[in-house]
């Protein structure tokens, strides 16, 4: 693996309490992984007055208590860490398999998405359980994992009229983008199915089992088979089963 | 067995704190106190850490009584709070004794009262706070009935001379009523609204009623953003200022969403955010424009505010045997009322 360099970044004032640092490379995945490992940076340093970092795709919102630390501080500090940042790979990510039920009262929104999109619900069902999604960033609510999307011909345009609520482990798209909702949540983007898996617990540490960077996947299951699933969380694979590409290579070998 | 406190009217309550600062980087939105000045000084005025669990009454009427003698403390909005039937001061401590009720009645001028109890209450926490999540349903809300556990009690609190009151505190409390001075500064995307930003400081907004702790609604003449380019997602501070749609003014508070698409036209700083805290429905707002400079100048004054509180506080319960660690009366454990 090449050894990383960050890209610049512009540091722009976001009221007393916050900066919003957004990297400005020509790179969308350099500028990604600029933020993210600018924000893992400042939660290991857990300074004083650093409240925490929220990294999206090419930015991070970082907040602090302006009673220890002024926004100039702040920016000085973040550019010193900048030039700190781990020029290395990083933390190997773990992979995620989550089973779906599509369509049906799991995925109401499954034919509408697939009359949009001008295929049929298995192509569309084929087109999003077919690649490893690598999870961008942590959205709201509550530990939402942000994925590109799946390979669809169009972006998916949101609903007209958001739902109120969203059951737990609904899998949906919107625009280019793919999300599993953690947590009962109002929702405006199309749901294809739901997971049987818990993913957020509130009596675990962390909330959810994943961390921008990680990879996941959707398999689809039968109704049938839901159930099956009741009470199981959401877990990364084990490690005998995310062997290196090279590994796998040899293996085929 | 400890001390306990049974919420007899709930009205609108919450216990609460400062907020879930590790929050946000997991897609949790910080919450807490929505006034943060407030909290923090019903809390020092009852002699807790300023991050102590503590009842948040939004709106409406709030009853308790305790089986304990009690020392409490209540600010924020105007209201009348009676202990046993006699009206008290806010923003003092207050004696309460065993048996008798706490209310708190008729908010106004303000929307959002704080009540702390010395030694605080027990509260679940999640990530190391107690406060409450409406969206993945973490908290304690009260309810008719609801016991709080309390470890610690005071016995009465006298002045021991003239019964003059305890304190002269001389803090300054923040300005409430129906018009609304509210600082702003700059956001990080006001150029995206070219000169329709300057509209935001021309005329006064009406608060809304489908405000909440995610956000204020205001009504009045909007800023226009000049493009329609899709912004992608980015975490959004608490006290952004948006313009999601043509009808409605955003003014997040702390129980924002953390990331969103919009682009932020201004961002209210910390002390604003106290003050949007008290703005009721009707209410007219109108926005100041400042520096992050000043806006840091001006947080840090009211909190110097609040240290000099916090050192009277501590001299005066030290002299009356209140203050000190040792000279807290623990409540033993195993012991029936």
């Amino acid at each position: 693996m090449s050894a990383f360099t960050a890209s610049a970044v512009e540091i722009h004032e976001s009221g007393d309490s916050a900066v919003r640092v957004v990297a400005v490379s020509e790179d969308p995945e350099r500028n990604w992984e600029t933020v993210h490992r600018l924000a893992g940076w400042l939660d290991t340093c857990d300074a004083e007055g650093l409240h925490g970092a929220v990294p999206t795709y090419d930015s991070v919102l970082v907040e602090f208590d302006p009673a220890a630390v002024s926004a100039k501080q702040l920016s000085a500090f973040v550019q010193l860490g900048l030039q700190q940042l781990d020029t290395g790979s990083p933390a190997g990510p773990r992979h995620f398999e989550v089973p779906v039920v599509y369509g049906g009262e799991f995925g109401p929104d499954l034919d509408d998405v697939a009359a949009q999109q001008g295929i049929t619900a298995d192509e569309v069902i084929a087109l999003h359980s077919a690649k490893s999604y690598t999870i961008r960033c942590m959205g709201a609510p509550a530990g939402s994992p942000m994925m590109d999307g799946p390979d669809f011909p169009q972006p998916v345009p949101r609903l007209k009229d958001p739902r109120l609520s969203v059951p737990a482990g609904s899998i949906a798209v919107a625009g280019r983008q793919a999300v599993i909702s953690p947590a009962v949540s109002p929702g405006g983007w199309c749901v294809i199915g739901r997971t049987p898996l818990t993913v957020l617990d509130l009596g675990r540490d962390p909330l959810v089992p994943y961390r921008p960077g990680d990879t996941l996947r959707f398999r689809r299951i039968s109704q049938e088979e839901f159930d099956g699933y009741a009470g199981r969380y959401l877990e990364a694979q084990l490690p005998e089963l995310q062997q290196p590409e090279s590994q796998q290579m040899e293996a085929a070998r | 067995m400890n001390g306990r406190i049974v919420v007899e009217q709930p009205g609108n309550s919450v216990v609460t704190d400062l907020g879930r600062h590790r929050g946000p980087r997991f897609g949790l939105p910080v919450n807490g106190a929505l006034d943060q000045f407030s909290a923090r000084a019903a809390n020092i005025l009852a002699g807790n850490p300023d991050n102590a669990p503590l009842i948040e009454v939004t709106a409406l009427d709030f009853r308790m009584r305790p089986d304990r003698d009690l020392l409490i403390a209540v600010t924020g909005s105007p209201l009348t709070l009676t202990v046993g039937g006699r009206e008290q001061s806010q923003w003092e401590p207050v004696s309460v004794r065993a048996g008798e009720a706490v209310s708190i009645r008729g908010i106004h001028g303000g929307l959002r009262a704080y009540l702390a109890i010395h030694g605080s209450v027990d509260a679940p926490l999640l990530m190391g706070s107690c406060t409450p999540d409406t969206v993945i349903g973490f908290g304690l809300k009260l309810g008719e009935g609801t016991v709080l556990d309390i470890r610690r009690s005071v016995a009465p609190l006298r002045q021991p001379y003239l019964d003059l009151p305890l304190f002269r505190l001389g803090l300054q409390r923040p300005a409430m009523g129906p018009e609304l001075l509210v600082d702003v500064t700059d956001g990080p995307d006001v150029a995206e609204f070219g000169e329709s930003a300057g509209l935001l400081f021309e005329a006064g907004y009406t608060v809304s009623g489908r405000s909440n702790h995610i956000g204020l609604r205001l009504g009045g003449r909007l800023p226009e953003r000049l493009s329609t380019a899709e912004v992608l997602s980015r975490g959004v501070p608490v006290g952004a200022v948006e313009v999601p749609n043509r009808e409605e003014l955003l003014v997040l508070h702390r129980g924002r969403g953390v990331t969103a698409g919009y682009p932020v036209l201004a961002v209210a700083t910390s002390m604003g955010l106290d003050a949007l805290a008290q703005a009721r429905p009707g209410d007219v707002v109108r926005f100041r424009k400042t520096t992050v400079a000043e806006a840091t100048q001006a947080y840090r004054a009211a909190m110097a505010q609040l240290d000099a509180l916090r050192k009277t506080v501590t001299t005066v319960f030290t002299l009356l045997g209140v203050g000190g660690e040792p000279q807290w009366r623990e409540l033993p454990p195993g012991i029936a009322i």
